[in-house]
């Protein structure tokens, strides 16, 4: 039975700040709590203080101003529904209605499911191939890390104890830009992902990939952003439908993707399936983004 | 007054339900309850060598703390006695119980289960069926000679093997060495765990040498006689108080934590509530058991099956539980729906180190179905037969017998299933485009037929109260069907029959809510129960007219002189008039269902030998397979059920729905891995059940033959919809992959696998 806890309700940055300046790594920060109250049902996280910080209102909100800023309170339900998000983040948005079920969405935060660190953070993939920058406040002011290097393992980040995640900086799509996330589980909804990939591809005006952002997650003890297999993608033109060629011109971005990945067997699946499904949703997600830059330009035709 | 029979008559538990009133067994609190819990062993396989209890006793409101040393830890079982209440001195399976402790609060209670000190020596665990019947292998239970059964039945049994079924006509070598074709699979099946809402739970009082036990429970009378004989106390000494059900599907049959209840009650002189965490439930909960089916059969030039074997090893787990009935079903799997001519059947259940198996809605009919269909998928491949057609060729007729003898006499029923599947949606127009398929899968269940009772009494206001063990647990069959039945018998609607909740006290035996039984055998008992109230009232009616009874007939809740309604008294009249005149009106009526004639010398082992009652399935499934990761999506779900007579068309529908629902997730969302011993998925995250967005609307044509031996013709509904599910499906993924499947669950793994290297077999038409 772990000891009495103490939960401290902040309303406001400074006051979070302050709280975990005070305590440290004996605090644990608390929003939704969809991840932390089953970690310390398990006994997994013995904090002395729960800092909640739910009720800091200026962190609950998605602001687009060129590059779109989410505060670390935005839910998941939020980046599901909001229009802005679904038209310039369209991944980001799928990825987080994936997210558990509706009463998960509902009260599990974006800050929450970056800082949880899961290898399997669905909304990480999203916001990497973005180039996604958190915001740490701390009490000696703002440090800005890009998501990439944030996660430095399994549940394990860069944040020190006195600094609170207040935001996500990321870049909207831009013109022949396309994106999406594929998530690979095994029933209809409400699925840890067993492999998640997603993909943010620019085009040419032959069709040709002029830039390419991949990451996955679920295949490693962090969700990864796969460089090598971006510039295996430069280059290629992808025709419509790929056939078993589409296959021999993605060959060096899958093995690239192949060789970044470090998955495990566990309870939701094994090594060697993902190894198997992440070319398939390569090819799925050149396929798909490539369909989507198309009909975006054929729209702008009509129009 | 219009039948209450065949219409959407609400449950009487519906509104507790809805609101959250409904007193399920983990609500049960009592004054002056405390908690108890169990230490559970935390490997497959050991021998405890001491238990140091001395911490644990030290932590402030311990109130009791009893390990295998300080009781008689005698072996009792439901059909071998080979399970002692405590995992000691040798530990069989993980979560195997090693010491009950009770404290003042759940606090307390969790420190003094972290405190216990248990030390063991782990021994070697046999994990698997094939190590366990390996010649040299290790015995699970080295004195598996000198266990015997409670009721005296003996059955071949040797070592790790629980128990062999063989059943040899002769001839079959002879068919096989002659036959044109010879078609062989082998087929396995994994675990599934009930996933029940409620998780086993207890509440336990002793009181002057009595044990009470509050349950949520599908089998009461058999909670009462497993905690008497666990404890060496008389079945009277124990009385079982059900409560409203969250869910069993056979998890609740034999006993889980009742006995320690008991024992700490006892112990402590205070009421001992104990409940599972879900982790424990689905450790050691008596899931469906894993399997190896290999089946062969012989077939002519055109494809005409002369002769099959049928070998099933199935894993009963540490301990026997139900195993020795269950090794009986191959013998109803295979030559029930379709005609061979000499079969061999072989089923071995073995012990292993691993939680033990029992009762899960289907049974082994789920696993041995899918073989036998999968199977015929494979025949008619290989023959370049049409798959629909070789099984019309071989459907049993009106007459024809099963392997055991036993003469279907309705069997034509199986073509009429055929035929009403093809009006839904003709089986050649399904399936059709990529990665698309259609499977289909039959058939024969039974109802099971153990005894049930039911005393009705009529109130003073006219009401009925019905008073009976009969458990319902979900399924309607006491909240909607007995209600209907007994309100048909005098013309009153559902809604004034009362009916209790069970009470090993109060009501008569009842077999337990297990094989669609309910309705079937205890609304007999229902009709006998009315017919002597009946009896009673017309003859108290007939002293009040001065009418013969033969003139007066009992109609709309009263009781009238035929054709002169004017002369008429009420229910409620009639009881008031009893009061002197004879007394309070009470029947009481009781039934099982007599076996059907079988051959008891068709097989050996052969402890289960008779389907009574037998029912007539047909499932169709059409899917679709996402080559790009394996998954299915099942489009569509056809289910033709002979149901004999739909007492409540929203219960019939509803368990047909919940019952494919169950199967679609066994075929293939819910992992049970096990690996050295253990259970991989130890919650619903990772066990994965099916969505509403995994189930399509499941189309239902119900078939009503009425049984004439059955309450308005009622034949069991809620067990067989799982039953052929797996077969079903696995066809129709098959069909979509134009590959074989011999798994359940079938993984993404396997259809990625079948689909064959990255792209090969891309945009199947």
């Amino acid at each position: 039975m772990p000891a009495a806890v103490e939960f401290r309700s902040v309303r406001s940055t400074e006051e979070a700040v302050a709280s975990l300046s005070e305590h440290g790594s004996d605090a644990c920060v608390i929003a939704g709590g969809t991840d932390v109250m089953m970690q310390y049902a398990r006994h997994e996280l013995s904090p002395a203080v729960f800092v909640h910080i739910e009720g800091i209102k200026e962190l609950t909100n998605a602001q687009r101003d060129g590059s779109l800023r989410l505060g670390a309170l935005v839910t998941h339900r939020h980046l599901a529904d909001d229009p802005v998000i679904r038209t310039g983040h369209p991944a980001l948005a799928e990825a987080a209605a994936t997210v558990g079920g509706w009463q998960t969405q509902g009260v599990g935060t974006l800050g929450g499911n970056l800082c949880n660190a899961s290898p399997a953070a669905d909304t990480a993939p999203p916001l990497l191939v973005a180039d996604a920058t958190v915001e740490l406040c701390g009490p000696r002011g703002i440090r800005r890390v890009p998501l990439e290097e944030f996660f430095l393992g399994r549940r394990h980040v860069d944040r020190r104890p006195e600094e609170l995640l207040t935001g996500v900086e990321a870049a909207p799509l831009g013109p022949r830009q396309a994106e999406v996330y594929l998530k690979v589980g095994r029933r209809g909804g409400m699925v840890v992902a067993v492999a998640g990939l997603a993909a943010r591809l620019s085009f040419d005006e032959q069709g040709v990939i002029a830039a390419a952002r991949l990451a996955v997650c679920s295949v490693g003890p962090t969700p990864l952003r796969v460089r090598p297999a971006e510039e295996a993608l430069l280059g290629l033109c992808p025709s419509g439908r790929m056939t078993d060629d589409g296959y021999t011109a993605l060959e060096e971005a899958i093995a690239a993707l192949s060789g970044a990945v470090s998955p495990i067997d566990d309870v939701r699946s094994s090594a060697a399936y993902r190894r198997a499904v992440l070319p398939r949703l390569l090819r799925r997600s050149v396929e798909v983004c490539r369909a989507a830059v198309r009909a975006g330009i054929s729209q702008d035709d009509l129009s | 007054m219009t039948s209450v029979l065949g219409r959407r008559v609400t449950r009487s538990d519906a509104e507790a339900k809805v609101r959250g009133s409904a007193d399920y067994g983990v609500d049960v609190v009592l004054p002056g309850m405390v908690y108890g819990a169990l230490w559970r062993s935390p490997v497959p396989a050991a021998r405890v060598v001491a238990i140091d209890s001395e911490a644990a006793w030290r932590v402030p409101g311990v109130l009791a703390l009893i390990t295998g040393a300080d009781v008689d830890n005698h072996p009792t079982g439901l059909a071998l006695c080979d399970q002692p209440l405590f995992g000691w001195p040798v530990v069989r399976y993980e979560g195997e119980p090693v010491a009950a402790v009770a404290a003042e609060t759940p606090e307390s209670l969790e420190k003094a289960l972290d405190l216990l000190h248990v030390e063991f020596v782990e021994r070697p665990a046999i994990t698997d069926v094939t190590s366990a019947l390996s010649p040299d292998a290790v015995l699970v239970h080295p004195d598996w000679a000198s266990y015997a059964s409670p009721s005296g039945a003996e059955w071949p049994r040797e070592g790790n093997v629980v128990c062999e079924l063989l059943s040899d006509p002769g001839g079959v070598g002879e068919v096989f060495s002659s036959a044109a074709h010879v078609v062989r699979d082998v087929y396995r099946a994994d675990r599934q765990y009930q996933a029940y809402l409620e998780p086993h739970a207890a509440v336990a009082e002793y009181n002057s040498g009595r044990f009470t036990l509050h349950v949520a429970h599908q089998f009461p009378f058999n909670v009462r006689d497993r905690v008497a004989h666990a404890l060496g106390v008389g079945a009277s000494a124990v009385r079982v108080v059900g409560h409203h059900i969250g869910g069993g599907f056979g998890a609740k049959l034999d006993v889980a934590l009742e006995p320690y209840a008991a024992l700490l009650a006892r112990a402590t002189g205070r009421p001992v509530r104990m409940e599972n965490s879900r982790s424990e439930d689905l450790m050691t909960a008596q899931c469906r058991e894993s399997a190896v089916v290999t089946i062969s059969s012989a077939l002519s030039a055109s494809g005409d099956m002369l002769g099959c074997e049928f070998d099933v090893v199935f894993d009963s787990g540490a301990y026997a539980i139900d195993a020795p009935y269950l090794a009986s079903i191959p013998m109803f799997a295979v030559g029930s729906v379709y005609r061979v001519d000499r079969t061999r059947v072989r089923c071995r259940a073995v012990y292993t180190n691993t939680a033990p198996t029992g009762a899960f809605r289907g049974v082994s009919g789920t696993y041995l179905v899918f073989a036998v269909e999968r199977h015929l998928d494979h025949v008619a491949r290989e023959l370049g037969l049409d798959r629909r057609e070789l099984r019309l060729r071989h459907l049993r007729r009106n007459g024809e017998k099963m392997l055991n003898g036993q003469t279907l006499a309705d069997a034509d029923i199986l073509r009429e299933c055929f035929d009403r599947a093809e009006e839904v949606a003709p089986f050649s127009s399904l399936g059709k485009g990529p990665y698309r398929g259609v499977g289909m899968a039959a058939c024969v269940w039974l109802t099971n037929p153990l005894a049930g009772s039911a005393v009705l009494k009529l109130n003073e206001d006219g009401t009925i109260g019905l008073v009976t063990g009969a458990t319902d647990n979900g399924s309607g069959a006491v909240t909607m069907g007995l209600r209907q039945i007994a309100a048909e018998e005098f013309g009153i609607g559902a809604s004034d029959v009362l009916v209790t909740m069970p009470d090993t006290d109060v009501a008569g035996y009842d077999a337990g809510s297990q094989g669609s039984r309910t309705t079937r055998v205890v609304g007999m008992a229902v009709i006998a129960a009315a017919a002597q109230v009946r009896e009673r009232v017309l003859s108290i009616a007939s002293d009040h007219f001065e009418a013969a009874a033969a003139d007066l007939e009992v109609v709309d809740g009263g009781v009238q002189v035929r054709g002169v309604p004017s002369r008429r008294l009420t229910l409620a009249e009639v009881a008031k008039l009893a009061a002197s005149n004879g007394g309070p009106i009470t029947g009481a009526g009781s039934y099982s269902t007599p076996l059907p004639n079988y051959s008891p010398t068709c097989a050996t082992g052969f402890l289960f030998p008779a389907f009574p009652t037998p029912t007539y399935h047909l499932h169709v499934a059409e899917v679709e397979v996402e080559p790009l990761v394996g998954t299915v999506r099942v489009l569509r779900y056809i289910v033709v059920q002979e149901v004999g007579r739909v007492v409540n068309p929203t219960g019939v529908v509803g368990q047909i729905q919940g019952g494919v629902a169950q199967g679609l997730g066994y075929a293939l969302w819910e992992w049970l891995e096990s690996e050295g011993g253990r259970y991989r998925q130890r919650t619903f995250e990772s066990y994965g059940l099916p969505l509403s967005v995994d189930v399509p609307r499941v189309e239902v044509v119900t078939l009503e033959h009425g049984d004439s031996d059955s309450p308005h013709g009622a034949k069991g509904v809620g067990e067989p919809p799982i039953v052929p599910v797996a077969a079903a499906v696995a066809n129709a993924v098959s069909d979509a992959i134009g590959a074989e499947v011999d798994a359940i669950p079938i993984r993404p793994e396997a259809i990625l696998e079948a689909l064959g290297p990255l792209g090969a077999s891309e945009h199947r038409e």
